[in-house]
C-alpha cells in the first residue's frame, strides 16, 4: 500500500513537472514568415485596441473599419477593445492560449515580451516603405536587441507621445527667474532651483521629482552593454547626477515627500503652483485653459531638458494569424498617414507616428500662441526623442531602481552603490 | 427505517468538494510544482529544481520583508486578542446609547481596506491632520515622517490594522461573552474578587476558545500583510523599499508582462510555511490549555 501510494506520488509530481514545460511554445520561424500584400484580400480578423472604445472614439473606429471593408468587400474586421487595467496580464494570457488577436495595439515593453515568443510577425521584410513611412524614433522603439540581434521591427508607430517643459513665469520672476530663459540643461536647472529656493525662502520649488532611468540616460550613460544584454548604466556620469540630485535634496530644493507614498506628482503640484516647473504633452496649455483658467496665462513652454523622452503606442501584427494578408494590409491601413493624422486629432497631446505628417503645417508652425509654440516644440522634441526603458527593463527592475534612488537620496547609501546594487540586481532578474 | 446508500453523503459533499479542489486544492498544487520552474507570464518554463529558494535565500529584500512581517505579526496578535476583549465588556453592558457606540466600533469593519488605508494616508502624510494636530500642540517642531521613516510606517500600518479589526474581534468576543456563566461573577464577588481578579480568573479562561481562534486568525492575517503597507508604503515599499511584506514581493514578482511566476510561487510556498509555525504555536497552545484544564 505504501508503495502503491509512493509510486502514485511519483507519478502525479512527473505528471505536474512535465505540464510544467508546457506553455507558449513557439518559434522565430513563425516571426519570419513572408505575407503575400498582392494577393486579392478576403475573410476576416480579429483587431484589439487598449482602453478605445468609448463616446469619444468609437464613432472615428466605426468609421474607420467600414471604409476598409468598403475599400475590400469580402473582408470583416471584429473590433475587441480591453479594459485599461491588467493589460500586460490579459495579452499574456492570450499569448499562452493561443488566441492573439490578428492585429494588437501593443506598446513596446509588452510587445517586447511578446515578441520574444515568436509570436509577433516581422513588419521589416513584410512592409517594404516602412523606414520611410514612419517616424524613425517611434520604429525604433520596436526593434529589439535581444530578438534576432535587432534586425526586426515588430509594430508599426501609432499615437506617439513626448514631453515639453512647461514653466510657470509668475512664480519665477516673484523669486528673480525669468522664464523667457529657462534652464537647459539639468545642471542650469538645480541652479535655478537654488535661486527659487533661496528666494522664496525654501516656499517655492522648481524641481519636483526623484530621478529615473531617463535622467540617468540623459547623462550620456548606455545603459546597456554594446550587444544590448546587460545592464550598465553603473558609470561616473550617472553617479555625478545622482550625487547631485541628493545634494539639492538635501539642500531642501525638492519637496521633502518626492520620495514617498503621499508624493502627489509634479504635474499634480505645478497645478496646484507649489512649484515652477512640469514636464507635458504639447496640448497641458490647451487643458489648463480648460480646468486651471488662471494658471493658463502664466505658462510658458520650452523644449524638454537635454533628450526628450519618447512615449509610443503601436500597431502589431500576430504571427500566428490565419489571415496575415488581411491582418498586414488592415494594420497598414489603421497607421497610414491620413488616419493616423485623424486619430491623433482626438487624442490632443499625441502625435501621429508617420512620417508624413511633418509636411502637416499644425505641428511645423505655431500661431504665436503659448498652445501653439509648445505643439510645435513637442512635434520637434518627438524627431529626437527616445524610449529610454530599454525592452528587457521590467517592472520589478524599475521598482528596485527607485528603491535604490530612495536610499541613495536620503543618505543611506552612496550614489555608487545605489548604482551598483540597481545593476547587479537587474542583471541578475535577466537570467532568471 | 431505510437505509441511504453509500454515496449519498458524498453526493451531498460533492459541490463542495469540486469548489474545493479547483479553487483551493488545485491551484495550492501547481504553485507548489510551479515553484520548481522558472516560468514567466508569457513564457512556458522549465524544471529548474531548488533554484528559485536558493534565489530567495539571497534576494536582498526577503530579510526586511520576513522582519516586517514578522514584528507586524508579533504586535498586532496581542494587540487585537486583548483590545476588543476589553472593548467587548465595555459595550456589552445594557445602557442608554451604548448601541451607538457598538455600530461605531464596528464600522471601520465595513469600509474598505484602501479606502480606510487612504484616509490614513492623508491624515499621516508631512501636512496631515496628526503631523498639524501635532505641530499646533507644541509636541514636535519639525514634522514626524510617518510614511517615510522605516519603523514609523510599519507602526502606522499596525495602529490602521488594529484600528480597523476592533470591531469585528469585538463581535466575536461578544457572543463568546454571552456563554460565560453570570454566577461565577456574581459568587466570586460575592467572596471578595475584584474587577481585575474576575477578568483574569473568569472572563478570560471563559472566552480561551475564541482567544485562541482569534489569535490564529489575526496570526493568519498579519503574516498574508499587503493592502496596508501598499497604501501607506507605496508599491516600492516605503522609502527605498525597507517596508516590503512578504506579500508584497510575490505580487512585485509576479506582475508585468515579465512576471515571474515561479519565483513568486516559490515565495508563497516559503510563506505558507512561514504561516505554519505559529499556527502549530497557537494550536499547541490551546491543546496544552485544554489539557491542564
Amino acid at each position: 500500500m505504501r508503495r502503491t501510494t509512493a509510486v502514485s506520488a511519483i507519478a502525479v509530481a512527473a505528471t505536474l513537472l512535465a505540464g510544467c514545460g508546457v506553455g507558449s511554445k513557439s518559434s522565430s520561424a513563425d516571426a519570419n514568415k513572408t505575407v503575400s500584400t498582392t494577393a486579392a484580400l478576403s475573410g476576416s480578423i480579429t483587431f484589439q485596441t487598449w482602453s478605445l472604445k468609448n463616446d469619444k472614439f468609437t464613432p472615428y473606429f466605426n468609421t474607420l473599419i467600414a471604409a476598409f471593408k468598403q475599400a475590400h468587400p469580402g473582408t470583416d474586421v471584429n473590433w475587441i477593445d480591453q479594459p485599461g487595467d491588467g493589460y500586460p496580464t490579459k495579452v499574456a494570457s492570450q499569448v499562452s492560449t493561443g488566441s492573439l488577436p490578428d492585429v494588437i495595439n501593443l506598446p513596446p515593453d509588452i510587445a517586447h515580451s511578446v515578441a520574444k515568443t515568436g509570436n509577433l510577425l516581422d513588419l521589416k521584410q513584410n512592409d517594404p516603405t516602412l523606414a520611410t513611412d514612419y517616424v524613425k524614433s517611434g520604429l525604433a522603439a520596436y526593434n529589439y536587441q535581444d530578438v534576432s540581434g535587432g534586425s526586426q521591427d515588430f509594430g508599426f508607430p501609432w499615437y506617439l507621445g513626448t514631453d515639453v517643459s512647461y514653466w510657470n513665469k509668475t512664480m519665477m520672476a516673484k523669486d528673480g527667474l525669468d522664464a523667457t530663459k529657462p534652464p537647459k540643461t539639468f545642471d542650469d536647472l538645480v541652479a535655478q532651483a537654488k535661486i527659487m529656493h533661496d528666494a522664496s525662502g525654501g516656499k517655492d520649488y522648481l524641481m519636483s521629482r526623484a530621478p529615473g532611468l531617463s535622467d540617468i540616460a540623459n547623462t550620456g550613460t548606455k545603459l546597456l552593454t554594446a550587444d544590448g544584454t546587460k545592464f550598465a548604466f553603473n558609470t561616473a556620469p550617472a553617479e555625478a547626477m545622482l550625487d547631485k540630485y541628493t545634494a539639492a535634496y538635501k539642500a531642501g530644493y525638492l519637496p521633502s515627500n518626492v520620495l514617498d507614498n503621499s508624493y502627489e506628482g509634479n504635474s499634480t503640484l505645478f497645478s496646484k503652483q507649489q512649484v515652477a516647473w512640469t514636464t507635458g504633452g504639447g496640448n497641458l496649455i490647451t487643458s489648463l485653459q480648460q480646468d486651471n483658467p488662471t494658471l493658463a496665462p502664466n505658462v510658458l513652454p520650452s523644449p524638454a531638458l537635454d533628450t526628450a523622452p519618447l512615449y509610443v503606442q503601436g500597431l502589431s501584427v500576430s504571427s500566428k494569424s490565419k489571415n496575415l494578408p488581411l491582418a498586414l494590409a488592415f494594420a497598414e491601413f489603421v497607421t497610414n498617414n491620413a488616419n493616423q493624422t485623424a486619430f491623433v486629432k482626438l487624442a490632443p497631446g499625441f502625435l501621429p507616428g508617420s512620417a508624413a505628417s511633418a509636411n502637416d503645417p499644425q505641428y511645423t508652425k505655431s500661431d504665436g500662441t503659448p498652445q501653439g509654440d509648445a505643439a510645435v516644440i513637442a512635434y520637434q522634441d518627438m524627431q529626437t526623442a527616445v524610449n529610454f526603458t530599454p525592452p528587457i527593463w521590467t517592472d520589478a527592475m524599475n521598482t528596485i531602481l527607485n528603491q535604490e534612488i530612495a536610499k541613495a537620496m536620503t543618505g543611506k547609501e552612496t550614489s555608487k552603490q545605489a548604482l551598483d546594487n540597481t545593476v547587479n540586481q537587474a542583471n541578475a532578474l535577466l537570467t532568471q | 427505517m431505510r437505509s441511504h446508500r453509500f454515496y449519498t453523503p458524498w453526493l451531498l459533499m460533492l459541490p463542495a468538494l469540486v469548489w474545493l479542489g479547483l479553487f483551493s486544492v488545485w491551484p495550492a498544487i501547481n504553485t507548489v510544482t510551479l515553484s520548481f520552474t522558472n516560468v514567466h507570464q508569457l513564457t512556458g518554463g522549465h524544471f529548474i529544481g531548488l533554484k528559485n529558494y536558493w534565489l530567495l535565500w539571497h534576494d536582498p529584500h526577503i530579510r526586511d520583508a520576513v522582519l516586517n512581517t514578522i514584528v507586524f505579526m508579533v504586535i498586532c496578535v496581542p494587540l487585537l486578542t486583548l483590545l476588543p476583549l476589553l472593548l467587548a465588556l465595555l459595550v456589552q453592558r445594557n445602557i442608554r446609547g451604548i448601541a451607538f457606540f457598538r455600530t461605531a466600533f464596528y464600522f471601520p469593519v465595513i469600509a474598505s481596506a484602501v479606502t480606510v488605508a487612504l484616509i490614513w494616508k492623508w491624515m499621516l502624510d508631512d501636512r496631515g491632520l496628526f503631523n498639524n494636530l501635532l505641530q499646533t500642540m507644541g509636541f514636535v517642531h519639525k514634522t514626524v515622517p510617518f510614511l517615510t521613516d522605516r519603523w514609523l510606517l510599519l507602526l502606522s500600518a499596525i495602529a490602521l490594522t488594529v484600528w480597523k479589526g476592533l470591531g469585528y474581534y469585538m463581535l466575536l468576543y461578544m457572543s463568546a461573552l454571552g456563554s460565560v456563566r453570570r454566577d461565577l461573577h456574581e459568587a466570586a464577588a460575592v467572596d471578595g474578587a475584584g474587577t481585575v481578579r474576575r477578568f483574569w480568573s473568569i472572563t478570560v479562561p471563559g472566552v480561551r476558545g475564541t482567544m485562541i481562534l482569534i489569535s490564529v486568525l489575526i496570526a493568519v492575517n498579519a503574516m498574508r500583510v499587503f493592502s496596508e503597507l501598499y497604501i501607506l508604503g507605496g508599491a516600492t515599499g516605503g522609502v527605498g523599499g525597507q517596508d516590503v511584506s512578504i506579500v508584497m514581493l510575490v505580487q512585485q514578482a509576479a506582475s508585468g508582462s515579465d512576471g515571474r511566476l515561479g519565483y513568486a510561487s516559490a515565495i508563497s510556498v516559503f510563506l505558507f510555511f512561514l504561516t505554519a509555525i505559529p499556527l502549530l504555536f497557537l494550536t499547541r497552545l490551546n491543546k496544552n490549555s485544554q489539557e491542564e484544564s
